[in-house]
């Protein structure tokens, strides 16, 4: 092969026992249609015999680009006839093993015979396939393997082969899965893949890893079932996929491992179909280990954090990924790309604690939504309403707060100009105006989302019924609630039953709403049969109805309507379920003091606060139970009152005692103020707080 | 919009392969099937058992009815015939019904806010609700994702010994579509599990759909994303430039525009959406489909951009690695095709 560059393309020679032949008087003769004469002046001129000059003449049409003429060469040889006879030569070569320098020259010689043929083959088959004509290429093929794995019954051993019969084994073995399905025969390309994978073809790395990656590319985008390996390949103990999902995966792995190795090239896209494979099964967590065991070097290191930080956002480790995502956003790294901190953002939004960091993020992301990204300046705006309302929770002083909150409904203001449609945004802006009583606002924000979502989104259901309730038309609140149930499946009723009961209990009705909870109890216990057995599922054991909270609520019903000795059985189903609870100590205290066991009451009112230092109603409860004990410890009522009023400002239970002691103090101006707030709240209250939907 | 392809699809030659076999053996409800139609819609009155699932203009006048105004309502015929035939359990004819999937879903999501009366779409969507839902048992369908610690067909364990298997097994199951329950109507909250379900249904099809058919499920796609995407067309591509880009007032006037169809995508209904699409994008032999791949491309981008503006992790992981996957077979993109054996101007033996 020396003298492949002298320079102009056009001169094409051949090689042949010694000899070379210019091949552009072989060509004219082809070109006239003469096939017969050019296979006459080859065999002359390099003493060969038919096959060898037929071989050599398709070769040639086929490298001209004349794939036809090609065909017609190839058809003239009986490579069925080629394909026995090689057989039978090599037989006899393998019966006399022992003698290995004797039969090493013969062997190699058969080989090369083998080698002539099975490329003639080769390259008609190539030609079918650039004419269209699929199925009979992949035929072709397939004889060339169902020959060679006649000849090598034991699989190809790894020295004894000469290299050009390999390579057109090779070439064989990776082009007949996208023959057949180019020929869209989909199972027969199923087969051909696991043959080429699970048989013995001894191919190189980078075959394997191509027909690997071209198979995983056929399971997962096919759409065509592929059934399981066949048993025969089975090793005792290893694992066997089970459908295309899960051995697209297995080879992906494989060929990270590959790569890991150092038995392949860095090849991003087997990255980005695992991403793809596993993302869509929602594993996102599995994705990220699958990132983190590659080398340093692969992404660059902003890039990886940032990608992990999506994996493990979507599984829902926020904290991992906020960590990632503060490196990432650092100042002497990537401090604004948008994606990382809108990204965070969100995640900051979700917590009072980390809404401070998030404005900022937020913030930045606004002013960094231009060109390109200017699409993305509404989400930005959004976020940056969604943490300045999540702030606002934990401000230390009223100013704090309400400034916090007017920012934030600007925010999201703004976001719903750029974001009309964007039913989330529609939403959270219901939700905000609802917490700040704007009650008009609210119901027309969320009357709008619900039309947008067209009923389909249960918390939609319950925030109209809410606000409906604020606004004291508990009717019309019972019957968004009951076309609600209608609109719900059974085991997703539960919060809606117990907004139902509630509303009864508004409306003085309890005895209905007793009804309504028994109702309840009955659909958990039939829930518990009904999923007892099923523990794969999560989303169903999410979408459960809560127990606990019905016992508690069912308490709270009974001691309001005096019935003790129920309130107390209730209370104790529900310790039997959660045994440190807030919400429950304060039923208890008020079960105690409607007892007259006013000690009892403050220390269950205390044992509240301590198990959940911001529990408001506890707060409250515990201070008027302090009033009570005279007037010495009126500061540390109010103390506990004005911390109530703190966390939750719009409380008019909170209100409502804190005009009592300062009645009982004599601070009259005050005490009507405090009425006044409360009576003013009463009319805006709904029967559950409204970020209970959220 | 739909526009047919000229070449019949690889997948029509194998339908009509079967389609003789079950002409025979039903051959009255596909008479049936053919009659009512026909009455139906009289431009195909020509059809015969034989052409029934090769007729070029069965697809494209059905679907433009079905974009009419009133079509999805309680009594309109065309539903009833879908659901009929869908009904009648001959294989052939439930292929040709889920072909219209796409522009039922389609339609059908996009007119909820308009809360117009669709009994006529939810009873065929229910029927294929309840197929699938027959099918599975109402089981969920889950996958365990492999571990390489343990020896597979296409790998050997590595060094580390090998981790019990029954711990290893349970933590790594994965949930692909949740259990089913049946449902006799459509309740609102659980709308998009059902069309979510039926087009897992269409998923497991695909093979045997029209590209017609897959275009306008493109389209529809771009319509429920309810987010233009074309600022994505040169994703991850010279960055620099972009900064620069002067093109943000252009963009915020479409941005602002209404946009009518824009619908919740959950988690149920986004899953069987996204891998629809990466057939429609990666599929085998779809590089022969220039429009199918165009429009997947753009519905796409769409979904990319709406992922990006729910700020949601679980649909940009995806999208992204899709719109990585599809810029690689882009077709100004250069391939070497590793199956061609080497050149030289020596032909030697």
């Amino acid at each position: 092969m020396e003298s492949t560059e002298n320079g102009s393309v056009s001169v094409r020679e051949f090689h042949a026992n010694g000899s070379r032949m210019v091949a552009s008087e072989v060509e004219a003769k082809l070109d006239q249609g003469n096939i017969q004469e050019a296979e006459d002046s080859l065999r002359e001129g390099l003493s060969l015999n038919f096959e060898e000059a037929r071989a050599l003449l398709g070769k040639l049409e086929y490298q001209r680009g004349n794939v036809e003429g090609a065909l017609r060469v190839f058809d003239g040889i009986d490579l069925q006839a080629a394909i026995q006879r090689l057989q039978s030569s090599f037989s006899e070569k393998t019966t006399v093993k022992k003698g290995r320098t004797s039969t090493e020259s013969a062997s190699s010689a058969s080989q090369h015979a083998a080698s002539l043929v099975l490329e003639a083959i080769y390259l008609k088959a190539k030609s079918l396939q650039k004419l269209g004509r699929f199925t009979e290429a992949a035929n072709d093929c397939k004889r060339i393997l169902d020959a060679v794995e006649k000849i090598f019954y034991q699989g190809i051993p790894d020295v004894q082969v000469d290299n050009r019969l390999q390579e057109i084994v090779s070439h064989a073995v990776e082009i007949l899965p996208e023959l057949w399905k180019q020929a869209a025969c989909y199972d027969e390309a199923i087969a051909a893949y696991r043959r080429a994978l699970l048989s013995q073809w001894n191919l190189d790395n980078d075959y394997c890893a191509r027909i690997q990656k071209s198979f995983v590319i056929f399971l997962l985008y096919s759409g065509v079932e592929a059934s399981s390996p066949s048993l025969g390949v089975q090793v005792d103990g290893s694992y066997v996929p089970k459908n295309n999902l899960e051995e697209a995966i297995l080879l992906l792995m494989v060929l990270l491992r590959k790569f890991s190795l150092g038995k392949m090239k860095w090849d991003p896209s087997v990255m980005e179909h695992l991403s793809f494979a596993l993302s869509t099964c929602s594993q996102t967590s599995i994705l990220a280990k699958q990132l983190e065991a590659l080398m340093p070097g692969v992404y660059h290191r902003i890039d990886c954090w940032n990608y992990l930080a999506l994996c493990y956002c979507g599984a829902g480790e926020n904290d991992t990924a906020l960590s990632l995502l503060r490196k990432s956003l650092h100042k002497h790294e990537r401090p604004n790309d948008l994606t990382s901190l809108l990204l965070a953002a969100r995640i900051c939004s979700e917590d009072p604690h980390l809404a401070a960091e998030g404005v900022n993020y937020a913030q930045t992301a606004v002013n960094n939504a231009n060109g390109q990204n200017e699409h993305l300046k509404g989400v930005a705006l959004r976020m940056l309403g969604l943490c300045l309302g999540k702030q606002a929770k934990i401000a230390s002083s009223d100013f704090e707060r309400s400034r916090l909150h007017s920012k934030a409904l600007e925010s999201l203001v703004a976001a719903i100009k750029l974001e009309p449609n964007n039913s989330d945004l529609l939403f959270e802006l219901a939700v905000h105006y609802a917490q700040h009583r704007n009650l008009t606002a609210a119901l027309r924000s969320a009357r709008h989302f619900f039309h947008q979502t067209g009923g389909s989104v249960l918390k939609a259901w319950r925030l109209l019924a809410l606000i409906l309730s604020a606004q004291k038309k508990f009717s019309e609140a019972e019957m968004v609630t009951d076309a609600a149930l209608d609109q719900t499946a059974r085991w997703e009723q539960g919060p809606l039953l117990r907004l139902k009961a509630k509303l009864k209990i508004s409306q003085k009705r309890p005895m209905d709403a007793i009804e309504t909870y028994r109702y309840l109890l009955a659909l958990v216990q039939t829930q518990k049969k009904s999923f007892g057995s099923q523990q794969i599922d999560s989303k169903a054991v999410d979408d459960k109805i809560n127990e606990f909270e019905i016992w508690h609520g069912l308490a709270n019903l009974y001691a309001s309507l005096s019935r003790w000795k129920d309130a107390e059985i209730c209370l104790q189903k529900a310790m039997e379920l959660k045994e440190y609870s807030a919400a429950l100590m304060h039923a208890q205290g008020v079960l105690l003091e409607g007892r007259g066991q006013n000690d009892e009451a403050l220390v269950a009112a205390i044992n509240g606060v301590l198990i959940e230092p911001t529990h408001v109603p506890c707060k409250i409860f515990m201070g008027s139970m302090i009033h009570k004990m005279g007037p010495k410890y009126l500061d540390s009522a109010r103390s506990s009152l004005s911390d109530a009023l703190r966390i939750e400002p719009t409380n008019r239970m909170a209100w409502y005692y804190l005009g009592l002691l300062h009645k009982n103090d004599g601070r009259i101006g005050d005490a009507a103020d405090c009425f006044q707030a409360a009576s003013m709240l009463e009319e805006s209250d709904p029967i559950e707080t409204f970020s209970s939907v959220l | 919009m739909s526009a047919d392809p000229q070449t019949p699809p690889p997948a029509t030659a194998t339908a009509t392969a079967t389609s003789t076999a079950t002409a025979t053996a039903s051959p009255a409800k596909l008479q049936t099937a053919i009659d009512s139609l026909s009455s139906i819609v009289p431009a195909l009155s020509t059809l015969t058992p034989s052409n029934l699932l090769t007729n070029p203009d069965l697809y494209s006048n059905i679907s433009a009815l079905l974009r009419q105004p009133n079509s999805g309502a309680g009594d309109n015929n065309l539903c009833r015939w879908l659901y009929d035939t869908f009904q009648s359990g001959v294989a052939d004819l439930q292929l040709l019904v889920l072909r219209f999937l796409p522009v039922i879903a389609g339609v059908y999501l996009s007119r909820v806010a308009d809360r117009k009366p669709q009994a006529g779409f939810e009873a065929v969507l229910l029927a294929l609700y309840a197929h699938e839902t027959t099918s599975r048992a109402g089981q969920p369908v889950s996958i365990t994702i492999p571990d390489l610690t343990q020896p597979s067909v296409y790998h050997e364990a590595t060094g580390k010994s090998p981790s019990k298997s029954t711990g290893a097994a349970e933590s790594d199951l994965a949930v692909v579509s949740h259990a089913l329950e049946p449902h006799g109507t459509v309740r609102s909250t659980r709308r998009a599990r059902i069309v979510g379900v039926a087009l897992e249904l269409y998923y497991t099809k695909i093979a045997h759909m029209p590209i017609s058919s897959k275009i306008d499920f493109c389209e529809f796609c771009k319509v429920w994303a309810g987010q233009e995407g074309e600022m994505y067309e040169k994703f991850e591509e010279d960055e620099e430039e972009n900064e620069e880009g002067g093109v943000g007032s252009a963009m915020e006037v479409k941005v602002r525009k209404k946009v009518e169809g824009r619908v919740p995508l959950c988690w149920e209904l986004l899953q069987p959406v996204m891998r629809i699409l990466a057939h429609c994008l990666l599929g085998p032999n779809n590089n022969k489909e220039v429009v199918l791949f165009e429009k997947a491309n753009e519905a796409c981008r769409s979904l990319f951009a709406r992922s990006m503006h729910d700020v949601n992790p679980k649909a940009i992981l995806p999208m992204r690695s899709l719109m990585r996957l599809s810029k690689t077979l882009m077709p100004n993109s250069k391939h070497l095709d590793p199956t061609e054996l080497p050149y030289s101007d020596v032909i030697s033996l």
